[in-house]
């Protein structure tokens, strides 16, 4: 097949499959795709019918042609699949019209809106791709799509198992966003990193309406545009669309001068649309195209354009971080995501993402980590590790395009690195050095730059996407060694007219006061060209500095940002006494002064509570202020929310105060190298099918506050998970959690297999539809109406 | 939906529902204040997505088929709220994916706002319905809506729930999807079923005896109801 068939002119693709199969007789609730087996005559003829209107690209009738949807109809994928591509291919037999596998969303939610997982989705989508292919398909589009994860998981299944050329188009909604949030740039930055021959939209709105964002498409990709819009938009009470043949042609005039090139029609179109449009084109030729040039990473939903000092927060990160550490090796992704949310927060505009530590497997652990901080975190992430195996499992499950750190002028680490960042679209970091070690002259750096930047061009890597590392190195050990970096920042910016990366907290290490120098040195590495600077976000005077920067750079209009952070500054000495910036979104004090740990506790004073028992810890042991103080509290304020007097909100907000005590005792314990402080450990799920777990995240909040290790299997558990991780840990009290009517039965299950063990443990069990009748039915150990019950029956279990 | 429509659903939540719904049947003031912060905080993720299609009503023996959805709608309860009416219409409708995000985001960084978050999200997908029902009225000025009912209530079958988004290919025009267990994707959705009738209708759905939550509802124990 022709492979630049794409980019030559403008090409014709086909109308609505399903308004036509209805046109036909498909019975509302019938599946479509079942077609392909039971009248490949009526497909063939709205083949043909298209063909003849002039499309030159025909999608085959596969759209839903997945395992979830026709197993239960008692056929496979690869039947449907096949029969489909080959009616395709009878009704353009003699033309040079190309067939293309239609792949369609599965209609089910991926992770971690939906329980459905990358890895399950692509398999689904392999399977699809590899019928198609062996079926003789010229081409897959995939199309439709609303989750730019989802998008990917089919992207990469089809270019891994087949060398089909992919055309891949997303649904964006009125808001210009799809359902999901995805935005057209983070679509188009992200799809075309992926090796597709196409990007653009289909279906949801008419032309008019999907014009500007074929525009934003067409100005963050070098690719084709496609587009293929609705007849309009349906009238609820009838679902006849408004736009007639004409009307359509004329709209999609303005999405050829918006870019696209690759057109057609999609729900409420029929053939006659095709031919309005193609006598539309008729003598057209291709709008100008403006490329956007900028350096661009993101997640699904964000993106981070690379036109100003933008901020890499580097705290997600183990090194030196005794409290990091616990938590990778006990696995706590909570606490990992939290320090992510607190970059965030303070300012960050990208993530450096490292898990690599002694005990930790981290190429089952970034990718974890990845998908939990993506779950809750928009900003996107520089994945940093040098071992690319953890790369390519992290790259894979990334949402977006992502930023590698790092690859070198070693070349077995350009071997490695660089195939990856080019499969997977990302950016990159090039650290100036290589198997001799640091340069220690600016010039000898660039000259790593520009041996780096030479191989990565060869492979097909965009000069925007390789960030030079000019690496910062202690000045306290090496002093000349400051202004050699600087300079080999100047001259790769000026120069090489690339993105440039420091991570500047290195530099002042050993010295009084350090983030003065810190400070001093950042503020000089970005007049010099620094653009990407590596710092922790939570240091109010980084952030500053930045701040102060973007208004001397001209960046910051108007110095509105500026102004905006620095809104009731005070001169140092009068804010002497005011709270540090790294506070959690403070929980509303409730009024009057506190003048115990307990009050605080009860009051849900977060600041204040962690404060006093920072205090506290000078006379009094971690063990005595968890039984003397805050479980105290914690109670008081339980027998008040079962009493009435206190409700859910405030039961937590003490319980959260009393968490910001336990990270004070954490982090005081994880100092002095003791264990933390545990009263039981306990296993909760939310069984298989569930997917509501807020009510499980209570109970957990609670339980933890009082002490008791949780081990948080998520929802959706299978019951064999439970039994499974109950074996190892050796767990005396599993807490199980069901929302619907529906998946009490896997509530049931999960039981009756943990009461098969020869040690069964004691089983609690929650939520919504759960009836003390019903747990006493199925015979369950407990009935927890609510967390505080839990807490009594872990203390029942636990005797403490 | 268009942002001023969305203000005008936020306008018409039932802040007082939202709190009951986040496990606050008492409200003082200050508890009103934190749920109007956490709609505040909320705003930006409401993305509310919707769609609706009018059906013939036939009584079959298996029930009451609405024609040209594939659907028939067993049991006593469909049979009663559509007897007198020549039509229904199907809705789902959802707060959107954003919503849900935000929740998580906010577990993880105040569970006493998340949970506050989760019960404005609940109330806020209700007005939602409430605003198709009145683009439904707008639509059909001169015919009567029943109350409208769901899957799950009385003993209309939950698991009509994947096939009402499949008659109302919902999916692709509103992004909702339902899991094997029957629960609709994203958490806060609502399908629906509402019959047109050329006659006033009664409200019939009011009552405890409806709710699936009957027996461990906390509020009946206390005496009340929820109105629902």
């Amino acid at each position: 097949m022709r492979s630049d068939v794409w980019n030559s002119g403008l090409i014709v693709l086909d109308g609505a499959m399903g308004t036509m199969l209805q046109r036909h007789g498909l019975q509302p609730g019938e599946c479509p795709e079942m077609w392909n087996l039971q009248h490949p005559e009526r497909l063939e003829k709205i083949h043909k019918a298209y063909i003849d209107a002039g499309s030159q690209v025909i999608y085959a009738n596969t759209f839903g042609a997945n395992r979830r949807k026709l197993t239960p109809l008692g056929t496979t994928v690869s039947e449907v699949v096949s029969a489909g591509i080959a009616i395709a291919k009878r009704a353009a037999a003699g033309t040079d019209v190309l067939v293309a596998l239609d792949i369609g969303p599965l209609g089910e939610l991926l992770e971690p809106m939906g329980s459905l997982t990358f890895e399950d989705a692509m398999d689904r989508f392999r399977e699809i791709a590899l019928a198609g292919a062996a079926a003789g398909a010229d081409l897959a589009v995939i199309e439709t799509m609303t989750d730019l994860s989802e998008a990917r998981a089919a992207v990469l299944a089809v270019r891994e198992s087949t060398d089909l050329p992919i055309l891949v188009s997303l649904s964006f909604g009125e808001d210009g966003r799809t359902f999901t949030g995805c935005t057209p740039a983070a679509m188009a930055r992200t799809l075309s990193g992926l090796g597709v021959s196409a990007v653009g939209v289909n279906c949801s709105l008419g032309p008019d309406s999907l014009a500007p964002i074929v525009a934003e498409i067409a100005r963050n990709t070098k690719l084709p545009v496609l587009c293929k819009p609705n007849a309009g938009l349906p009238d609820p009470a009838t679902g006849a669309y408004n736009l007639t043949p004409e009307d359509f042609a004329q709209g999609m005039l303005a999405c050829l001068e918006a870019g696209a090139t690759l057109l057609g029609g999609c729900c409420g179109t029929n053939p006659a649309y095709i031919t309005a449009l193609k006598k539309a084109l008729e003598g057209k030729t291709p709008a100008a195209r403006e490329w956007d040039g900028a350096s661009v990473v993101c997640s699904a939903t964000n993106v981070c354009r690379i036109d100003g000092v933008r901020v890499i927060g580097e705290r997600v990160n183990p090194t030196g971080k005794k409290r990091f550490q616990q938590a990778l090796l006990e696995q706590d992704l909570d606490y990992i995501l939290e320090v992510a949310i607190a970059e965030e927060e303070a300012g960050a505009d990208i993530l450096d993402v490292n898990v690599g530590y002694p005990g930790v497997d981290e190429v089952d652990m970034l990718p974890r980590v990845v998908k939990k901080i993506q779950s809750a975190v928009s900003l996107p992430l520089q994945l940093d590790t040098t071992n690319p195996a953890t790369l390519e499992a992290g790259l894979r499950v990334y949402t977006g395009k992502a930023a590698v750190n790092s690859v070198n002028g070693n070349p077995e680490s350009m071997e490695k690195i660089l195939p990856l960042v080019r499969k997977y679209g990302a950016s990159v970091v090039a650290l100036t050095l290589d198997d001799t070690g640091i340069p220690q002259t600016a010039e000898e750096r660039v000259a790593v730059a520009k041996r780096i930047c030479a191989a990565a061009e060869a492979m097909g890597i965009a000069k925007e996407d390789i960030w030079v590392d000019c690496l910062t190195l202690t000045v306290s050990a090496q002093q000349e060694q400051a202004r050699e970096t600087l300079q080999a920042v100047r001259t790769v910016r000026e120069e090489m007219g690339l993105q440039t990366v420091l991570g500047v907290s290195n530099i002042s290490f050993g010295l009084p006061n350090r983030p003065l120098i810190t400070q001093t040195f950042l503020v000089e590495a970005m007049h010099a060209g620094l653009t990407l600077p590596i710092l922790n976000p939570n240091q109010r005077e980084m952030m500053d500095a930045v701040s102060a920067f973007r208004v001397l750079s001209g960046e910051d209009e108007g110095s509105t940002a500026y102004v905006e952070r620095f809104a009731g500054w005070k001169p140092a000495a009068q804010a002497a006494a005011a709270p540090a910036v790294q506070e959690k979104s403070a929980a509303p004090a409730a009024g009057g002064t506190v003048r115990t740990l307990q009050d605080a506790i009860i009051k849900g004073m977060q600041v204040e509570a962690a404060c006093m028992a920072t205090a506290m810890l000078e006379t009094e042991s971690e063990l005595s202020l968890v039984e003397q103080h805050l479980i105290p509290a914690l109670d008081r304020v339980g027998d008040d929310y079962g009493a009435g007097k206190v409700f859910l909100p405030q039961l937590l907000r003490a319980a959260q105060a009393a968490q910001s005590v336990f990270e004070v005792l954490r982090t005081s314990l994880a100092a002095k190298g003791g264990a933390p402080v545990k009263k039981g450990r306990l296993i909760l799920a939310t069984v298989k099918g569930d997917i509501h777990d807020i009510g499980k995240n209570i109970v957990k909040v609670v339980l933890e506050n009082y002490g008791y290790e949780v081990l948080d299997l998520g929802r959706d558990v299978p019951p064999e998970k439970v039994v499974e991780t109950a074996v190892q840990e050796n767990i005396r009290l599993v807490g199980l959690s069901a929302l619907m009517t529906t998946t009490l039965p896997a509530m049931e299950e999960t039981l009756k297999q943990l009461k098969a063990l020869p040690n069964p443990p004691l089983v609690m069990g929650g939520g919504a539809v759960l009836t003390p009748a019903y747990a006493e039915q199925i015979g369950l150990d407990f009935y927890s109406k609510d967390a505080r019950d839990a807490v009594e029956i872990a203390r029942k279990v636990f005797g403490n | 939906m268009e942002p001023e429509i969305i203000r005008e659903i936020m306008e018409r939540v039932p802040l007082d529902d939202a709190l009951r719904y986040s496990g606050v049947p008492k409200p003082t003031e200050e508890d009103f204040a934190e749920m109007r912060a956490a709609a505040d905080r909320l705003k930006r993720s409401l993305q509310p997505r919707r769609v609706w299609k009018v059906f013939p009503v036939e009584k079959t023996p298996d029930g009451m088929s609405l024609v040209g959805s594939g659907l028939v709608l067993s049991g006593h309860m469909a049979e009663t709220m559509l007897a007198d009416c020549p039509s229904a219409v199907l809705l789902a409708c959802t707060a959107g994916t954003a919503l849900d995000g935000a929740i998580r985001t906010w577990q993880s960084r105040d569970m006493a706002a998340a949970v506050l978050m989760d019960g404005y999200g609940s109330a806020f997908v209700e007005a939602v319905a409430d605003q198709v029902e009145q683009e439904i009225s707008a639509r059909f000025p001169d015919l009567y809506k029943t109350d409208r009912f769901s899957p799950g209530y009385g003993d209309l079958p939950l698991d009509l729930q994947p096939e009402i988004l499949t008659a109302l290919n919902a999916y692709r025009l509103a992004g909702i999807a339902a899991t094997d267990s029957l629960m609709l994707q994203p958490c806060k959705s609502i399908t629906a079923v509402l019959g047109l009738s050329p006659r006033p209708q009664r409200a019939r759905i009011r009552g405890c005896g409806y709710c699936a939550l009957r027996e461990t509802c906390r509020i009946r124990k206390g005496g009340n109801s929820c109105a629902l």
